[in-house]
């Protein structure tokens, strides 16, 4: 959980948002919306700016929130890394960055969900990131 | 690209060797295989399977003198893949059936059901039972509370579909064709052999692979849930259907267990034949085709068919 860091907009001249990850559903469990809202202060922020987080790798992330018409906000979650504008992404740095991003969602949403669940559920599937 | 992949699988067309079709349905392009001639029997998968989890069962009902129909779930297999989880819901999944049904024009049918085969093809069959002439159940759940207490616990279920999660592990890393079926059937030396590479084949990335963690997220929990209405009205409707119905189930499945699952199918459907217990986990077709198409011939011989 430590080794995410919530982080100031980072300079992005010279690099570009490159889509990791998607969530439509964001509030399927509605406390990870509420974790989200409580931790990026988005009853104030609303759709301003995206939230960014610093991984354990150095790289930078921005999370999109995003809102629909209906349905409490955010209501989905895209996460970009930012990169410099035109190298390839490492794709297993980013598979093992998301991995750390995760556990420290799970920490923050809190109990009955635990880091160690999502840890043991990763092991099952046998993700490379978990272990 | 799909069909390149399971056409470079060794061994592939022999285990395969049905004519791809493709139907436009409810605004989706489905694809499905049509083989044989006589009464028409449906065989539904669910997930995150295709119509390959039948391969086995085809070739026997062919030849005992059926017309068999094994469309992709929308989402699935070869079918069209929608890129927005708004894309799905139980009712539309429904209708992409009674589509393709009402295209083919069906009559007479045997509807089998599985899995996610099961609330969609059930609730097809019990809104259009004047085209359907019998039902099989395996390994499925037709209720608004959860199927089992597996569905209810967060490690591995809820974890696994979670918010983000989801997206992570059974998008970027496929977790469900990759490791879930394995998981789940008897014979896993032969799966990993015979069958794993033509599940993977069909979701070859994180976009192709959205139903595999939508679906999860459409099992009833709690009063919450967005499918418990039409859950509820599809229990009702089979407490009150009279068509001649089927129960197989795998011996070894411990999510859907028999003791559970097809003793409640039973006892809403007291007059069902069976239920009848074959070797197989969730994913019993893989260890128990033929054994499967065997028990469905002898039951619609006796229900006076071909």
């Amino acid at each position: 959980m430590a080794d995410v860091a919530i982080i100031a907009k980072p300079v992005t001249e010279g690099t570009r948002h490159a889509l990791v990850l998607t969530e439509d559903r964001l509030g399927h469990y509605p406390e990870f919306r509420a974790f989200f809202v409580r931790t990026f202060d988005l009853d104030r922020v609303g759709l301003s700016e995206p939230g960014f987080v610093r991984a354990p790798s150095g790289m930078a992330y921005a999370l999109v929130f995003v809102g629909r018409s209906g349905e409490p906000f955010p209501s989905g979650l895209e996460i970009y890394a930012i990169v410099d504008a035109l190298e390839p992404l490492d794709d297993d740095v980013v598979d093992q960055d998301l991995w750390v991003i995760l556990g420290w969602m799970i920490g923050g949403v809190g109990a009955p969900w635990t880091v160690e669940d999502l840890h043991a559920t990763g092991r099952l599937y046998r993700i490379p990131a978990a272990g | 690209m799909i069909a390149s992949a399971l056409e470079n699988i060794e061994g592939f067309r022999d285990k395969w060797p049905f004519a791809t079709r493709y139907a436009r349905v409810n605004g989706w392009q489905m694809h499905y295989v049509d083989e044989g001639a006589g009464d028409p029997i449906l065989l539904l998968h669910g997930n995150p399977t295709w119509g390959f989890l039948y391969r086995d069962v085809i070739p026997p009902l062919v030849n005992a003198g059926y017309r068999v129909i094994v469309p992709d779930m929308i989402g699935f297999g070869l079918s069209e893949k929608p890129a927005r989880e708004q894309a799905h819901s139980l009712d539309g999944h429904i209708a992409n059936l009674t589509s393709l049904v009402r295209q083919l024009d069906l009559q007479c049918l045997t509807v089998v059901c599985h899995d996610w085969g099961g609330p969609t093809g059930l609730g097809f069959a019990m809104s259009n039972s004047a085209r359907v002439r019998a039902l099989t159940v395996m390994s499925t759940w037709a209720w608004p509370t959860p199927p089992a207490e597996f569905h209810t616990r967060l490690f591995p279920w809820r974890m696994m579909h979670a918010p983000l999660v989801g997206p992570y592990l059974l998008g970027r890393h496929n977790v469900l064709a990759r490791r879930g079926v394995y998981l789940s059937v008897v014979g896993r030396d032969k799966f990993r052999r015979e069958a794993q590479a033509a599940y993977e084949a069909v979701l070859p990335d994180a976009e192709t692979r959205l139903l595999t963690w939508v679906w999860p997220r459409w099992i009833p929990l709690d009063d919450t849930a967005r499918a418990k209405v039409r859950f509820a009205w599809l229990e009702a409707e089979l407490a009150k259907s009279r068509l001649p119905t089927l129960i197989i189930w795998g011996r070894e499945d411990e999510v859907f267990d028999a003791a559970t699952f097809a003793e409640r199918f039973k006892r809403l459907m007291p007059h069902a034949d069976g239920p009848h217990i074959v070797t197989g986990r969730h994913f019993l077709q893989e260890d128990s085709g033929a054994e499967i198409a065997r028990l469905i011939v002898s039951f619609l011989h006796r229900q006076g068919g071909v």
